[in-house]
């Protein structure tokens, strides 16, 4: 299923969730497409975070990434636009495939984007960056 | 030409043309998204989302609800505890940083 799709499924006359969140419609469909190419390419189950985090930060990122189905192949990625801040965490498998300095690397060119107020457009150049360097899987 | 001819086409059109342009300004502000926006350091209210490229990757039943950009559940305590077992011990990695 696509953010595309769970559109369709909440009928016309009420707006779904998805368009109360930070992102137009035409950024929704090129995230979706970032996410899957991300995770057709590599194998691992990539997502995307964008809200507010508890403190402390990095501990509730990872509460997240831990809610996923697999959580040692899974890489999240979680935005916190109030708080400015980023947090990318990689399961035992992936970090393997993306090792911590090239997440490093990722989330400074996202901050680059974030910071000049480009939330999708960093989200998915650092999407394709670290699916690039993970590789095929 | 009568007072009401110069009037109309001196003052008339003129003001015609000012009333166009705001209105399509206006329009153009409403319809272009440009209210909703994040802008560094100003504070940005919005409902949170959350993309999966497939939303059945989500672990626990109430989490399949929370399909690509639905908000993101409490955490109940059963659910946390859960999460507390089967956290690997420092096996994450990652990277944070901030702007």
């Amino acid at each position: 299923m696509t953010v595309g799709e769970k559109r369709a499924e909440a009928g016309t006359d009420t707006p779904p969730d998805v368009l109360d969140g930070p992102f137009s419609t035409r950024q929704l469909l090129r995230i979706d497409e970032a996410l899957r190419l991300a995770d057709q390419g590599t194998g691992l189950v990539f997502s995307v975070y964008v809200g507010g985090l508890d403190e402390p930060i990095r501990e509730h990122a990872e509460r997240l990434h831990r809610q996923l189905a697999e959580p040692d192949r899974s890489v999240l990625i979680a935005v916190s636009p109030n708080q400015r801040q980023l947090e990318v965490v990689t399961g035992r498998y992936a970090r393997k495939r993306i090792p911590d300095t090239y997440a490093k690397l990722a989330a400074l060119s996202m901050v680059a984007s974030f910071g000049g107020g480009d939330l999708a457009g960093g989200i998915i150049q650092g999407l394709d960056q670290l699916a690039s360097h993970a590789g095929k899987g | 030409m009568s007072v009401t001819e110069t009037l109309l086409i001196f003052v008339g059109i003129p003001a015609a043309v000012v009333l166009l342009i705001t209105g399509m300004v206006f329009a153009a502000n409403r319809g272009g998204g440009g209210a909703k926006r994040y802008r560094p350091g100003r504070r940005f209210d919005f409902t949170p989302v959350w993309f999966l490229g497939r939303p059945e990757q989500l672990a626990d039943s109430a989490g399949t609800a929370l399909a690509a950009g639905a908000q993101a559940p409490a955490l109940t305590s059963h659910k946390q505890e859960k999460a507390g077992i089967e956290a690997p011990a420092g096996g994450t990695g990652g990277a944070s940083d901030r702007w």
